[in-house]
């Protein structure tokens, strides 16, 4: 293993500092993709900038209906989290998923977007969110919508110098009732990337039409994104299968997939059309057997 | 960029010399000798290395040294209660449990099978089918086929409900 420094900085300025000066160094809060990174020889950082004793970074807090969640806190802390299995059901599904439940206690949701991998199991419901990433630098505050975090496999809109700091979920605008859901697409149960993620979200009003709605998908382009043919395809519409297959395909065909070693993508792009629809059934959304 | 690494280890507090890059693995085998830990991967995919800090269950294959500064460490030598003079050790209830059931071949992943368990328990002490798999997805075994180690873990949750622990 190259050698790099491991600094420890106890307040955000500090670490911004440390980050200025120093060409090569990553911010990191429970180190794990990145820590895997190195040992692997794909990444040689010149020093790591750990972010955990940074007070106010984790942790996830409410006001007025917006959740906001520090970029430290752990996939573990959203699988315990009651608030969020019942606010964010789809993001709280997602976190309980990554790696196992050791990854879990140290891997955080900033460090999991941040690394922008295509396959970001936190990344896909915070799209169906309409979440804000808010960041830090030399220049002050930012505020980086999720849909423009990802510019392209492993690399994140983050300028050098800048840290994640937390994430912001806006207040749902209040329609009716709103449903959520994730699936992470595996071979098997734990410590798995997902062949594919098919993220759900939908607001009906009293007459079951969709006033809103939100399909991200991950695996199935360069970044995690979103679906918006598939969305266009569901609102303004009453929700039934019919129009929930019709959105499975809009989002099937919009979809930017690959042959890779986990999946061909004749299979991503078939299930995307197979779970769009049972994401919805899940969510109770739509009658049917999951 | 060696460091000096203040922590406590199944109750003791120690201190490590870590090399530049070293991992609590790392700390632990070679920096004290606790060799229970064991390096299944080096990536944090089989758990063969976990180990609790703070009581929550990580893999310290992937726990960067400097960040065990100031926390308490638990290995599986932390489990058994150690002698008293004149007397014999004697195995956690969860090893007690995993020996009774079999559910030890190679021990290879014992030491991460019981302490993931550890884990749970202390966390959630009534857990069901499903919260035991998944505390204990992240460990992988190669010769049991997992479902003696289940029955054990099970036997050791059922064992605490009816010995009210201090």
């Amino acid at each position: 293993m190259h050698a790099f420094e491991y600094l420890r900085p106890e307040t955000l300025e500090e670490a911004l500092a440390f980050l200025a000066g120093r060409e090569g160094a990553v911010p990191v809060a429970g180190a794990t993709d990145v820590w895997v990174g190195i040992q692997g020889k794909k990444i040689a950082p010149s020093a790591l900038v750990s972010l955990r004793r940074i007070p106010g970074l984790a942790g996830i807090r409410e006001e007025g209906g917006a959740v906001t969640l520090g970029a430290a806190t752990t996939h573990a802390a959203v699988e315990d989290s009651a608030l969020l299995r019942e606010r964010l059901p789809a993001l709280h599904r997602a976190c309980s998923a990554v790696g196992s439940r050791q990854v879990r206690n140290v891997g955080t949701v900033g460090g999991n977007l941040c690394n922008a991998a295509p396959s970001a199991d936190s990344a896909v419901p915070l799209l169906l969110y309409d979440a804000v990433c808010v960041a830090r630098g030399p220049g002050g505050e930012r505020a980086i919508p999720v849909a423009e975090f990802f510019l392209a496999p492993g690399k994140n809109a983050l300028d050098p110098g800048e840290i994640l700091v937390h994430i912001r979920v806006p207040a749902p605008t209040p329609s009716g009732r709103t449903y959520a859901d994730y699936w992470k697409l595996t071979r098997r149960k734990a410590v798995e990337l997902p062949i594919l993620g098919v993220g759900v979200r939908v607001s009906l009003d009293g007459d079951g039409v969709v006033r809103q709605a939100r399909v991200a998908l991950g695996v199935a382009g360069p970044t995690p994104l979103r679906a918006r043919a598939a969305e266009a395809a569901l609102e303004g519409r009453p929700l039934t299968r019919e129009t929930a297959a019709a959105a499975a395909e809009a989002a099937a065909q919009e979809a930017q997939v690959r042959d890779s070693w986990r999946g061909k993508a004749w299979y991503r792009r078939q299930m995307i059309r197979v779970l769009v629809p049972r994401v919805l059934e899940r969510a109770g959304a739509l009658e049917g057997e999951v | 960029m060696e460091e000096v690494v203040r922590f406590t280890v199944n109750g003791e507090a120690v201190s490590v010399r870590a090399g530049a890059g070293w991992n609590l693995l790392r700390v632990l085998r070679e920096g004290l000798g606790l060799t229970g830990a064991k390096e299944g991967c080096g990536a944090g995919e089989c758990g063969a290395c976990t180990v609790l800090v703070d009581g929550a269950a990580v893999n310290a294959c992937l726990f960067p040294a400097p960040e065990a500064e100031g926390r308490s460490v638990v290995t599986i030598e932390g489990l058994a209660a150690r002698e008293e003079a004149g007397g014999v050790g004697r195995l956690h209830p969860i090893q007690q449990a995993f020996v009774d059931h079999g559910a030890v071949q190679c021990g290879f992943c014992t030491p991460g099978m019981v302490l993931s368990a550890k884990a749970l328990l202390d966390r959630s002490p009534e857990p069901d089918e499903a919260e035991i798999r998944t505390a204990l997805a992240g460990n992988i075994c190669r010769c049991t086929g997992y479902t003696q180690i289940l029955e054990a873990v099970r036997a050791a949750a059922q064992a605490r409900r009816e010995v009210p622990r201090g």
